[in-house]
């Protein structure tokens, strides 16, 4: 069957099946994004030191401009998406897909500088507190980190089929994934900072 | 992305900014009762503006929002778990 016969007979179209799939895969980061937040929780329910022990070393206007970043950088995905899918404006996208990186970027430096912090205070990964933040929030900057370099992927790797208002699936699949990890920083930020 | 009805993401991101400050001030209060329910509802408010309009759950198809929830569904477990079974255990 040639592919036009297949594209024809095929009861969904191809590009929403990655769709589907991307959201298939964020039910899945769900499963693992909430065991790890109830890693926390669990920490929390069972030691009643955190805000003596840990709290106070943490710095919450840092974070929360870190914080801020990160939905800053949610936005420019947004205006990615609209810039080629509403208005056919590959420039636009290109501004916008390099404002999302150098956000992420900043969101990292912040992290680490973070973690510097930590580390020059005494907390350590084998802490009792230290453990499920270092973990949580580690994995959580992981993710940040692939989606940077899928960003840089979209940005540059992709010039031979370019993004066009038809064309724009890989943006909003990518979209998906920031917005998700965007989300379970807001999550976190609550848990771990601010209660 | 299946209706050309769009909101204005400005305003949504405007919204989650100004909660993320509103936030980070309620965090000094004192009182834990009102801290804490305050920013458990700003944290789902900001949750939800994310998923229902800068991922378009609001306006997708339903499927998406299903295979979504049916991975925060199959965390009930792990729940169950830490907070039934492990102290059972001891």
């Amino acid at each position: 069957m040639s592919e036009t016969q297949m594209q024809e007979t095929a009861p969904v179209a191809q590009r929403d099946n990655t769709k589907l799939a991307m959201w298939v895969f964020l039910g899945g980061e769900a499963v693992f994004f909430v065991s790890l937040i109830l890693l926390i929780v669990f920490t929390r329910l069972t030691h009643t030191d955190y805000n003596a022990q840990f709290r106070g070393y943490l710095s919450i206007p840092i974070i929360a401009l870190n914080t801020f970043v990160l939905v800053t950088s949610s936005y420019f995905v947004v205006r990615a998406l609209e810039s080629i899918a509403y208005k056919d404006d590959p420039k636009a996208l290109r501004n916008n897909m390099i404002g999302v990186i150098i956000l992420g970027l900043l969101f990292l430096g912040g992290q680490a500088f973070e973690w510097s912090e930590l580390f020059k205070e005494g907390v350590n990964l084998s802490s009792t507190y230290g453990t499920p933040f270092f973990t949580v929030t580690g994995i959580h900057g992981t993710h940040v980190f692939v989606g940077i370099l899928w960003a840089i992927y979209l940005l540059f790797g992709h010039r031979r089929t370019p993004f066009t208002k038809a064309n724009h699936l890989g943006i909003e699949n990518f979209g998906l994934y920031w917005h998700f990890v965007d989300i379970v920083w807001i999550v976190l930020f609550t848990l771990i900072y601010l209660i | 992305m299946e209706t050309e009805k769009r909101p204005n993401y400005l305003y949504i991101f405007i919204a989650l900014a100004v909660f993320t400050l509103v936030e980070t001030l309620v965090s000094y209060v004192q009182q834990e009762a009102i801290k804490v329910s305050t920013l458990v509802i700003l944290s789902v408010i900001k949750v939800l503006l994310v998923l229902l309009y800068f991922m378009h759950l609001k306006t997708d198809s339903k499927v998406y929002s299903y295979l979504f929830i049916a991975g925060c569904v199959l965390s009930i477990p792990l729940i169950l778990v830490l907070t039934v079974v492990m102290p059972m255990l001891g």
